[in-house]
């Protein structure tokens, strides 16, 4: 076959310029340790790299609000307890205040001291994460989202808890809930004294015996002492205000024994006058800071020993249950931070894999590439060098 | 005596004669389109004696060009064709350079904003944390238009490329005609013009870098060009000029190749052109820039509608609804195909409610009447046809929706470019980190007396009423339906009409009142309320705490999952947008490198015939060299024998 010596030329120069591409490419690729640099080097690879890169960033998105989110949970938690701190101090001031011996001096010192406690609580309440959103903020809330105004405390929010998804927390907790949700009495109902009983009776806030017969009407029980006998018999009437109509009447009273009717149960104390009475209502929705702030008045403004007894039973009790849903909000907080760890460890794990999804699409092998590319080496080398030597073959070497 | 003369003579001549031709053979070793030649000896006719024929010595018949028509028009098709791969590939590299991918790509910029949305759903109020948003809105903005940008400068480069191309194609065909007329009248003389031919052979080839033709020579040794086939380009010394001119639809982003037969400029379709550069331009731009453009013009188009659409359905810091994050101009009517006699006017727009922006597809569409109303739709894409009737207006098609006005004649053509303009006019619409709407303008609210663990996991605003309508409140109460065992919801508000369903945690309930729908999503279970404790509630309400709500960032966060590109998530549009050109790179990439291999095979065959080989010529140079020496030795001996002669007179 006959060649054409310029045509032998250009394509051996073109073959050349293509391995010196071909090396190029190659060292491209190593010297960014990438064997997908353009998406043509491979589409699928490409696609799967920038989707994996996508992921990562997402899951760097996802960690960094979840670090936020536990901060303000933990914060949240740790806030609830040192409110459950306070609330037993404030506790054990109420009980203090029941020490027969002390005057009411002593007594409005204490209120004192419950009512800087109770100021610092509702400090408390109003706490903010470090971008300045209330960790009690429900599902939505002003700046501030309780605001103390003369008729109470009032939340500024929207009741309710967000779930939490597989990559989040909430980073708020129900502030309804902890705060604001403290119901009266024992949580059914409440007993409190008639506003003008003269004797020395008081009761606790009793419990309920049988729920399928509570009612959630109003009571009234009043005192009947019979003083024409020796010693004086003493007898109680309890008639249902709501529905109308006596519930039980003329029985016996006996200091320390319990009263029951309509599934509730109570014990009334002391040695009541005739007329006394005993009002008896469902439990409402009160709230943590009302209950406080009616025990420091019950404490402050008690006109005799059994009034006293009775805020003081009623502040233990509401202060219990407020302190009940409190600590239940804490293990809330902690169950949230300890679900965080668990996103946590499955995000890290999700990232590890990602990137390694992304290494393995795009990424160079080392040592095949750094093998390759001595392959390609050689191959160019041994190319120059028998161009080299072929063109050095002529005819006219040998002639003249 | 003098007849040996006479043959040393003859021979000294022919023998010096295929010496020159040997040496123009190396003297064009290296010229391109160069047929080595070689001279053609034949024995002179002998001279008739009573003893026989005496032969009189060698004479040159003619110089012969060492050529294969053949394989000379096979290389010549091949290059064409290996020209239009080659130049389509180097023009999709510079493509695909556009669309890069990492954390520098168009994708990461799309990414980085909608992630950016979290840290605001993290603090509502934080104004850095909006801003930033902003910002990466912004850059996703700027990044599309940067990419369109540089889409529109390919395509001016490739209309430049184009348009000297023609020039190019225009002059070679004029040379090429002169030619013609050089060796109709070398022929005449009755032998071959090699050189001309050479030259005419090589202004071929080179033509058919730029476009494919066919040759047929004619009788008085002129050639006529054709191209796509059968349009004459060269006949004899006429030349029909090519041009380029508008598409049929006036459409910017595409070229035509014309060509002018007699006055009359007749389109040529591309398809028909076979190779050449020209036919490779035009596929790039033709096709595959408006592909691209359209690839990236619905990535905008549906990005930038939906975040948008999900901007109006919050409020921003200041409590007012949302108004557009990103302006996109209006998408362009549809362009009336130059042969149009109607007078109709197609709008086109992106259908809301439900939003067409996930059923995009990225192509443009032919609308082609058949009355007046009525008629068929070509997406250019896959070439499917479906019927559209706008007697009941509007068409939509792909989450498009098409409007006419004005009357269409039957035969009329539209061209409907949604995408073309979605990319370049991109722009954030505000720069006030407050105008983003990231609360939701209503919420959810657990009921005060709630005993169960109901926790709110979403409530997705679907659509607010314009004009505004004030949100009536949705209260719903838990029941447990002792027979099935499931918790059911019932409204007490509204009363009209009540909203009822069984509950299912984690599974959205749908709900639309007064102009609002709305998703309510609630995880947990209720209270199995026994009275007198009141069932479980859950309330749906004007969100009265909007400054502290990011409910609307949610969402925007929540469009990275979806379905919006082909199915795909909105995040991993600019993935498959990416892989897609990669792929058309790739495919660009092997058909060149098949087609110039079938070049360099054919041409090394042609070169085979017609090319110089100088070893070959070095050893002719030495064989004549001796036949001229020798021829010279003939003669010397002719003299020798002369003086003898004399010599012998002379005694």
């Amino acid at each position: 076959m006959r060649l054409g010596t310029a045509n032998t030329y250009d394509n051996t120069l073109a073959n050349l310029t293509d391995r010196q591409a071909g090396l190029a490419d190659l060292q491209e690729k190593l010297s960014a340790g990438k064997k997908v640099v353009r998406a043509s080097d491979d589409p699928t690879g490409a696609a799967q790299a920038e989707r994996a890169m996508s992921r990562i960033s997402r899951i760097e998105t996802e960690q960094r609000a979840l670090s936020l989110q536990i901060n303000a949970v933990t914060a949240a938690e740790s806030t609830l307890g040192d409110a459950t701190g306070l609330l037993q101090d404030i506790r054990d001031l109420v009980i203090s205040a029941g020490n027969a011996g002390y005057s009411s001096v002593n007594r409005t010192t204490i209120a004192q001291e419950m009512i800087g406690l109770r100021d610092q609580l509702f400090a408390y309440a109003n706490k903010q994460d470090s971008n300045g959103i209330p960790l009690f903020g429900s599902l939505g809330s002003s700046n501030l989202p309780f605001t103390d105004a003369t008729s109470g405390v009032i939340f500024n929010g929207i009741p309710g808890q967000r779930a939490g998804t597989t990559v989040s927390i909430p980073g708020a907790m129900d502030g309804q809930a902890v705060w604001m949700n403290v119901p009266t009495g024992n949580g059914v109902y409440s007993v409190a004294l008639g506003g003008t009983n003269a004797g020395r009776a008081w009761s606790d806030q009793g419990q309920v015996v049988d729920p399928s017969l509570v009612t959630g009407d109003n009571y009234t029980l009043t005192f009947t002492v019979d003083t024409t006998v020796t010693p004086n018999i003493t007898t109680y009437d309890v008639v249902n205000t709501t529905a109308g109509g006596a519930v039980l009447s003329a029985q016996p009273f006996k200091d320390g024994q319990s009263i029951q009717f309509d599934g509730l149960s109570f014990t009334a104390r002391g040695i009541p006058a005739t007329g006394d009475s005993l009002e008896i209502a469902p439990s409402v929705r009160s709230n943590l800071f009302k209950v406080l702030d009616d025990a420091i008045a019950g404490i402050k403004g008690a006109s005799n020993s059994n009034t006293l007894t009775q805020a003081i039973t009623l502040a233990l009790t509401q202060i219990d249950t407020g302190m009940e849903r409190v600590q239940s909000a804490r293990g809330q907080a902690g169950d949230l931070l300890k679900r965080a760890d668990n996103i946590a460890s499955n995000q890290q794990v999700k990232s590890d894999q990602v990137t390694t999804d992304r290494s393995r699409a795009e990424d160079m092998d080392m040592v095949k590439g750094i093998s390759d590319f001595q392959n390609q080496q050689t191959g160019y080398d041994a190319a120059l060098r028998t161009y080299a030597q072929v063109q050095r073959l002529s005819l006219f070497n040998y002639l003249g | 005596m003098s007849g040996l003369l006479n043959v040393g003579a003859r021979a000294l001549m022919a023998n010096q004669s295929a010496l020159q031709t040997i040496g123009n053979n190396i003297a064009n070793v290296n010229t391109p389109g160069y047929s080595r030649q070689s001279v053609v000896l034949q024995n002179v006719a002998g001279e008739f004696t009573g003893s026989g024929f005496y032969g009189k010595g060698v004479e040159i018949v003619t110089v012969q060009r060492n050529y294969s028509e053949f394989l000379t028009k096979q290389a010549a098709v091949a290059k064409s064709v290996a020209a239009s791969d080659s130049t389509r590939y180097s023009n999709l590299r510079q493509l695909e350079d556009i669309f890069q991918g990492g954390p520098d790509g168009l994708g990461a910029a799309v990414s980085n904003m909608l992630n950016s949305f979290s840290d605001i759903t993290s603090a509502p109020n934080d104004l850095t944390a909006r801003t930033v948003a902003l910002t990466r809105a912004d850059e996703t903005a700027t990044r599309f238009q940067a990419v369109t940008t540089q889409i529109n400068d390919l395509r001016i480069g490739t209309i430049g490329q184009l348009k000297t191309d023609v020039i190019a194609i225009n002059s070679l065909a004029e040379q090429i005609a002169k030619s013609n007329i050089k060796i109709a009248e070398a022929k005449g003389s009755g032998q071959s013009p090699n050189d001309l031919l050479d030259q005419r052979d090589q202004l071929i080839s080179e033509l058919n870098r730029y476009i494919q033709t066919s040759t047929i020579a004619a009788d008085d040794g002129s050639v006529g060009i054709f191209i796509a086939g059968s349009q004459p380009l060269v006949l004899g010394k006429t030349v029909s000029p090519v041009k380029i001119i508008d598409d049929n639809f006036t459409d910017i982003a595409k070229s035509q190749f014309a060509i002018t037969v007699a006055g009359a400029t007749q389109p040529i379709d591309a398809a028909r052109l076979g190779g050449g550069e020209v036919a490779g331009l035009l596929r790039f731009q033709n096709s595959d820039l408006v592909d691209a453009t359209n690839l990236l013009g619905r990535m905008a188009l549906a990005i930038g509608t939906r975040m948008n659409e999900q901007q109006a359905l919050g409020l921003d810091l200041s409590g007012n609804a949302g108004v557009a994050l990103f302006s996109l101009k209006n998408l362009p009517n549809g362009l009336p195909a130059s042969t149009n006699t109607g007078t109709d006017t197609l709008t086109v727009s992106v259908q809301s409610n439900p939003s067409g922006t996930t059923s995009f597809n990225p192509s443009d569409y032919v609308f082609s009447f058949a009355s007046a109303t009525t008629g068929t739709l070509t997406r250019l894409s896959d070439n499917v046809v479906t019927n559209f009737d706008f007697s009941t207006p509007p068409v939509v098609v792909d989450g498009l929706t098409i409007q006419s006005t004005g009357a269409a004649a039957a035969g009329d053509r539209f061209l409907i470019k949604p995408f073309s303009k979605a990319a370049s006019s991109i722009t954030t619409a505000f720069s006030s980190p407050k105008s983003l709407a990231m609360a939701s303008p209503i919420t959810g609210s657990a009921g005060v007396a709630n005993l169960g663990t109901l926790t709110l996991d979403r409530l997705a605003v679907k659509t607010v009423p314009a004009p505004a309508v004030a949100f009536p409140q949705v209260d719903l109460s838990f029941a447990l339906n002792t027979v099935t065992g499931d918790f059911e919801y019932t409204s007490s508000n509204p009363a009209a009409v009540p909203i009822t369903g069984v509950y299912t945690p984690g599974v959205p309930i749908a709900m639309s009142i007064s102009g609002w729908s709305f998703e309510l999503t609630l995880k947990g279970v209720p209270n199995n309320a026994v009275a007198p404790t009141l069932p479980d509630t859950y309330s749906i309400k004007t969100n009265t705490a909007p400054m502290l709500n990011a409910d609307n960032a949610q969402a925007m966060l929540d469009l990275r999952d979806l379905a919006m590109f082909d199915g795909g998530p909105l995040t991993d549009g600019y993935a498959s947008l990416m892989s897609e050109i990669g792929v058309k790179v790739q495919s660009g990439k092997s058909s060149s490198a098949v087609s110039s291999g079938i070049f360099t095979n054919i041409d090394k065959d042609r070169a085979g015939v017609s090319g110089v080989n100088l070893d070959e010529e070095a050893a002719k140079l030495l064989q004549f060299q001796q036949a001229y020496q020798a021829s010279g030795k003939m003669m010397q001996i002719a003299q020798n024998v002369f003086d003898t002669l004399l010599q012998s007179l002379g005694r």
